[in-house]
């Protein structure tokens, strides 16, 4: 072997490792279907497909950010409250009983609100040196006060047809919601691979300290990740809440450890650096479909009790492959 | 930076909590003297044992840089298994060491993977959370289970010589806590595992050993917690421990633990979760409004943490 080749080995090495979780995860995705639709035709019906997309869509979109988050060895949990906020922000300007302004202003303001958001989650965690799990922590438990103080204990029910648009019409047959996911998702993928941001991003997270002295914007970018997980948590919410016809302070609830799990299964690493979009958009396809798989499964009402337990199987034996295969090329690499 | 100063003032952090739970004070007694009552308090101190016993190992665990967010689910499931055993009819004290026996079975596995299989500690307790909650959601079928006799729930409402039974086991389990964090080799070793694993690893502490037991021991804590949620509540259900994770956390960190690890005490954890079930009952109490009290709890981490991070600067910079 030569010199040269020895040098790459380690980093075709990393390539091919974070390849296999990612077919990993659709293997796993593609035997679940095929099980299901053996045993139930109805599974993969045109109807049953778009339902699945249309769940699945808010946390795709809110999975992108935190990958990126994530992938700069920093974590929001915050988005659980955030997108209850963000929802009581929305119908609060655009209810006919509330502000009542037009559906247009509404968006860019829930938009607005949401960047906003994360950028204080940024600016906490870059220039005030607070553990980015202990910042959003506390927003997580600050947001959902907010949120029940200027919901006042009361539902929102009278939405706008156009708000209601967003999240059940549809562009040349696509479903609004998947349609947006798919954009982010695309652009999201972009973004982390073509561009240099992309790469700064990954950068920062395999080593600041390296990072830091080859001169690249350390804070900026952390600063960028959370406001656009932010921008995108605003995203989702306004795809997925216009679905319910009532806004109600608890909406969004749980919905962090959701998509960090997402994340996490689809092989995105907690210690910043590696994981891909593609692998955490088939970790929420992986976890998401789980109750409507149980439901197919005809095993009767009480099996959907078990989605959480089914999910959290899921995880283990992700991160257990994971273990496997890195033990494995380990000693594969070994003298 | 992370290392404890050799001499001087080493109590800044527990320090600036006092001087919180103080103004606290002097405003409660401002707006609202009857919350000072002894008899208000003994009586609001029934909500606090549960988020005080998991903070202990919690406390623990954050100083070796890990995390336990499977307690809230230990909790729950402790709780579905003790209620299910009484419904099978097996008597009170029985059902107690099941649930016991189950909260230690959920740690054992967290310190399994994380020490053995070495997996991330947040990757593999957000995994179990999910897997325990599911648990207990699937064999309870997420319903309420109650009726059990008064001799058990007499344990929560019960005391010995004017102090309530929860409180004593507390004090019991804090000492304990506290004693082996400072004064044996293994407490300090935690510290050593918080600040540079690998290095502690070369020294030949049994690093895995002694996670694997914290794991356990917060799965058991979990229990001990689910008994006297149960007792207390006299109600089984596989929600009751959702969101405590959060609480237990918060309470931990509030008290000056660092969430990277290597720097903590027991002590500034009591003042934590002392500081946030005062403020949480007074501002109900007062306001009687459960939203603003999520806003200050959540805005008083920041600040004590703020607090933290500027004073620890400080110091560094001297």
């Amino acid at each position: 072997v030569s010199k040269v080749a020895a040098r790459h080995e380690p980093i075709a090495r990393g390539r091919s490792l974070r390849g296999r979780r990612e077919y990993g995860v659709l293997g796993l995705l593609l035997v679940t279907i095929a099980v299901v639709q053996c045993v139930n035709r109805g599974f993969l019906s045109a109807g049953n497909i778009r339902d699945m997309l249309e769940q699945c869509a808010p946390f795709a979109i809110m999975a992108c950010g935190m990958t990126l988050v994530i992938l700069t060895r920093e974590i929001d949990i915050s988005v659980g409250s955030m997108v209850g906020l963000l929802a009581a922000v929305a119908g609060i300007a655009c209810a006919a009983s509330r502000m009542g302004l037009p559906v247009w202003v509404a968006v860019l303001i829930t938009c607005a609100a949401g960047t906003l958001l994360g950028l204080t989650n940024g600016v906490l965690v870059t220039y005030g040196k607070v553990p980015s799990i202990i910042v959003t922590l506390a927003m997580l438990i600050v947001l959902r006060g907010v949120t029940e103080m200027i919901m006042g204990g009361e539902w929102i029910t009278d939405l706008p047809a156009g708000l209601r648009y967003l999240g059940t019409g549809s562009i040349a047959g696509i479903p609004v919601p998947v349609a947006v996911a798919m954009v982010v998702i695309a652009l999201a993928i972009v973004l982390a691979r073509e561009t240099p941001l992309g790469r700064w991003i990954y950068a920062v997270g395999s080593n600041p300290t390296a990072a830091a002295m080859r001169g690249l914007p350390v804070l900026r970018v952390k600063l960028f990740v959370f406001a656009l997980m932010g921008f995108l948590t605003a995203v989702a919410t306004l795809v997925s809440v216009p679905r319910l016809s009532v806004i109600e302070s608890g909406l969004g609830t749980g919905w962090e450890l959701f998509v960090v799990t997402c994340v996490v299964v689809g092989g995105t690493s907690v210690s910043g650096g590696r994981g891909t979009i593609i692998g955490s958009v088939l970790g929420v396809l992986l976890l998401g479909i789980v109750r409507t798989v149980l439901i197919f499964l005809r095993l009767g009402d009480e099996a959907t009790y078990w989605e959480r337990a089914i999910q959290g199987v899921f995880i283990l034996a992700a991160v257990l492959a994971d273990r496997i295969a890195y033990r494995r090329s380990e000693r594969e690499a070994g003298p | 930076v992370g290392k404890r100063d050799s001499g001087g003032f080493r109590y800044w952090h527990e320090a600036a909590l006092l001087v919180i739970f103080v103004a606290l004070i002097v405003l409660a007694w401002i707006l609202d003297p009857s919350f000072l009552r002894l008899e208000t308090q003994v009586d609001l101190s029934r909500l606090i044992w549960e988020l005080a016993l998991l903070s202990l190992p919690m406390t623990l665990i954050i100083i070796t840089a890990g995390i336990d967010l499977s307690v809230g689910a230990s909790m729950s499931l402790a709780a579905v298994v003790l209620g299910l055993a009484f419904e099978a009819g097996m008597p009170p004290w029985l059902c107690a060491i099941l649930a016991l026996a189950a909260g230690a079975a959920a740690g054992l596995l967290n310190g399994v993977f994380v020490a053995y299989v070495r997996v991330h500690p947040l990757i593999v307790t957000l995994a179990t959370m999910s897997a325990y909650y599911g648990i207990a959601e699937g064999v309870s079928h997420a319903r309420p289970i109650s009726g059990f006799p008064v001799g058990f729930t007499s344990v929560a409402a019960g005391s010995i010589s004017g102090l309530p039974v929860p409180g004593l086991v507390f004090a019991l389990a804090a000492i304990v806590a506290a004693v082996f964090l400072a004064q044996t080799p293994s407490g300090q070793a935690l510290y050593a595992i918080g600040l540079n694993e690998t290095a502690t690893r070369f020294t030949g502490i049994a690093v895995d050993r002694i996670k694997l037991w914290l794991y356990t021991s917060s799965g058991f804590a979990a229990a001990m917690a689910a008994v006297l949620f149960v007792a207390r509540r006299n109600t089984a259900k596989a929600d009751i421990g959702q969101g405590m994770e959060l609480d237990v956390i918060t309470a931990v960190v509030l008290g000056g633990t660092s969430i990277y690890g290597g720097r903590g005490r027991i002590v500034g954890t009591l003042l934590g979760v002392l500081l946030i079930h005062e403020t949480r009952q007074f501002v109900s109490w007062h306001w009687e409004r459960d939203e603003l009290n999520l806003i200050v709890v959540g805005s008083l981490l920041v600040v004590a943490v703020l607090i933290n991070a500027l004073l620890s600067h400080k110091r560094a910079a001297q």
